[in-house]
């Protein structure tokens, strides 16, 4: 097959949400010995920004993202040992710690922006859900995190971001890491109250906030 | 004797309360601790809440069971006390309302997803709406209020279960976000679609709560009310959280903005109106006075 059509098909199985498709591609482009980075960044990468452009233009909803994302891990389990075999990085964009904050359970934006993240090129470590606030800050230090990501979906539970910076700053940490808060109550506002580095409102504007965010981009 | 709810409905604007979690929290209410455990362990704080809504001019409060199904309770291994829990909080509002004011029995979405997104089946997620719907029921709910349903598959099975539960009316609330297309629940249903279906599968009212402050909800209620003959439901979000120069959470979207929009929210055709999160007793007061003049 020839490499535009096969990159044609894959960026087709990410917008389709197909894993099985999205995997035997994926091993198709290893067998024929394709450039895997090249094979990522045209192939894969221009299908998962278009289902985030579907998002936004109201084409597409939360399935339709869980779908798409999982098509994409799909394809990069399949790649990324062979990437790594030849010393090779597909993923560049940073690293992310990630969770549902100290007291609240809720789990389905989390996830949501974990995956897409994840699909973004981000290397993502997900803590769960009711993550205390020191645990946020161990795991960041263990793995050297970009990012820390914060939901919380309750106002009752909100709060809790607002006293993670203040416990990063207590810990002279604040300048070594992005904070990034998110969930149903949190807005712009409260972010820039509580002196977080940002807010998005959904899974696709995450993934923007955090390129734009990026080390190596200022 | 009184009007059943749906024949009140029939005569005037019915209101209902506001939000339950901040009012706890105000009250003392420990991080970590699931509201619905209250009910039993602080009963008196719930009945005053549920009073302090019936003194603002509610007609109707909504139970502290909101995360009440058997699956929210397992998060906090209090599953176990399913029946217990539910039925507390229709007993303590059942006690605090007076005569001729009516109790709703609150039944939110489970938190997770059903096949193939998740993994619980339809005729599961219908059989734990039954438990907490029943036992609502048995506590003296009046009236089961299905609400802030994100999903319109997981509201059907709330419908069913709560229908196969008992002979109660059942009202359901979606929570629906503005798109470039339209408003849509996250999960992609239309507004359309789901006031048909819920509509088909026996609801009694339908409508809105959550995700949309009370100017937004204004545009939602316009698409909302040619889709159904049914009353129809709107409760609004007082805008975000937002912090105030002493520390504390209040709501975005102040007061008198909040009640500037409540005229239009009955004229374009809401008949049974309540706040969400954000709104307190004084929001309600607020809109009785709107809606009815200064007695509510």
């Amino acid at each position: 097959m020839k490499k535009e059509t096969l990159f044609l098909d894959m960026h087709k199985a990410i917008v389709d949400g197909d894993r099985a498709r999205a995997g035997e591609l994926a091993a198709e482009a290893v067998r024929a010995g394709l450039d895997l980075v090249e094979v990522v960044a045209k192939g894969y990468v221009p299908g998962i920004q278009k289902v985030g452009e579907l998002w936004e233009q109201g084409e597409y909803f939360l399935p339709e993202l869980i779908s798409s994302a999982e098509a994409m891990k799909a394809a990069m389990a399949v790649l990324e040992p062979e990437l790594q075999r030849s010393h090779l990085r597909a993923r560049t964009s940073g690293k992310v710690v990630i969770g549902t904050i100290e007291g609240d359970i809720h789990d389905i934006g989390k996830n949501l922006v974990a995956s897409m993240l994840q699909a973004g090129g981000f290397e993502v470590f997900d803590l769960g859900t009711d993550v205390k606030l020191d645990k946020f800050i161990e795991k960041a230090e263990a793995v050297g995190a970009d990012f820390i990501c914060l939901s919380a979906l309750l106002t009752t539970t909100m709060v809790n971001q607002k006293r993670f910076v203040a416990l990063l700053k207590e810990r002279k940490l604040r300048a070594k890491y992005k904070v990034l808060v998110g969930g149903a109550p949190a807005s712009q506002k409260w972010a820039d109250e509580i002196g977080a580095d940002g807010y998005a409102e959904n899974a696709v504007a995450a993934v923007k906030l955090a390129k734009s965010l990026a080390p190596g981009r200022s | 004797m009184n009007p059943s709810l749906l024949e009140l409905v029939k005569q005037r604007t019915v209101l209902l309360d506001g939000a339950m979690g901040t009012e706890l929290m105000a009250r003392g209410l420990p991080q970590g601790t699931f509201p619905e455990e209250w009910n039993t362990e602080r009963p008196e704080v719930i009945k005053e809440v549920h009073l302090n809504y019936f003194g603002a001019g509610s007609d109707v409060v909504s139970t502290n069971s909101f995360g009440g199904s058997r699956i929210n309770l397992a998060n906090h291994n209090l599953n176990g006390r399913t029946v217990e829990l539910n039925l507390a909080a229709a007993r303590l509002a059942r006690e605090a309302a007076p005569p001729g004011k009516y109790v709703a029995g609150s039944i939110g979405p489970t938190g997770k997803f059903l096949k193939p997104l998740g993994e619980f089946t339809e005729a599961e997620f219908e059989e734990v709406f039954t438990e907490q719907a029943r036992a609502l029921a048995d506590g003296g709910a009046d009236v089961l209020l299905v609400e802030t349903q994100y999903d319109l598959r997981e509201a059907l099975c709330a419908l069913r279960g709560a229908r196969r539960a008992s002979g109660l009316p059942v009202f359901v609330t979606m929570t629906f976000n503005l798109t470039r297309r339209g408003y849509f629940t996250t999960m992609g249903d239309s507004v359309a679609r789901s006031m048909k279906e819920l509509e088909k599968e026996g609801a009694q009212a339908v409508g809105a709560n959550c995700s949309l402050n009370s100017e937004q909800m204004t545009g939602l209620v316009k698409v909302m009310r040619p889709e159904t003959g049914l009353p129809l439901i709107a409760q609004a979000n007082a805008g975000k959280p937002v912090l105030s120069s002493g520390g504390q959470v209040t709501a975005s979207q102040g007061l008198e903005d909040y009640v500037r929009f409540v005229p239009d929210l009955v004229k374009y055709g809401v008949n049974i109106i309540g706040g969400c999160c954000g709104t307190d007793p004084i929001y309600i007061k607020a809109i009785a006075q709107s809606v009815f003049g200064r007695k509510p």
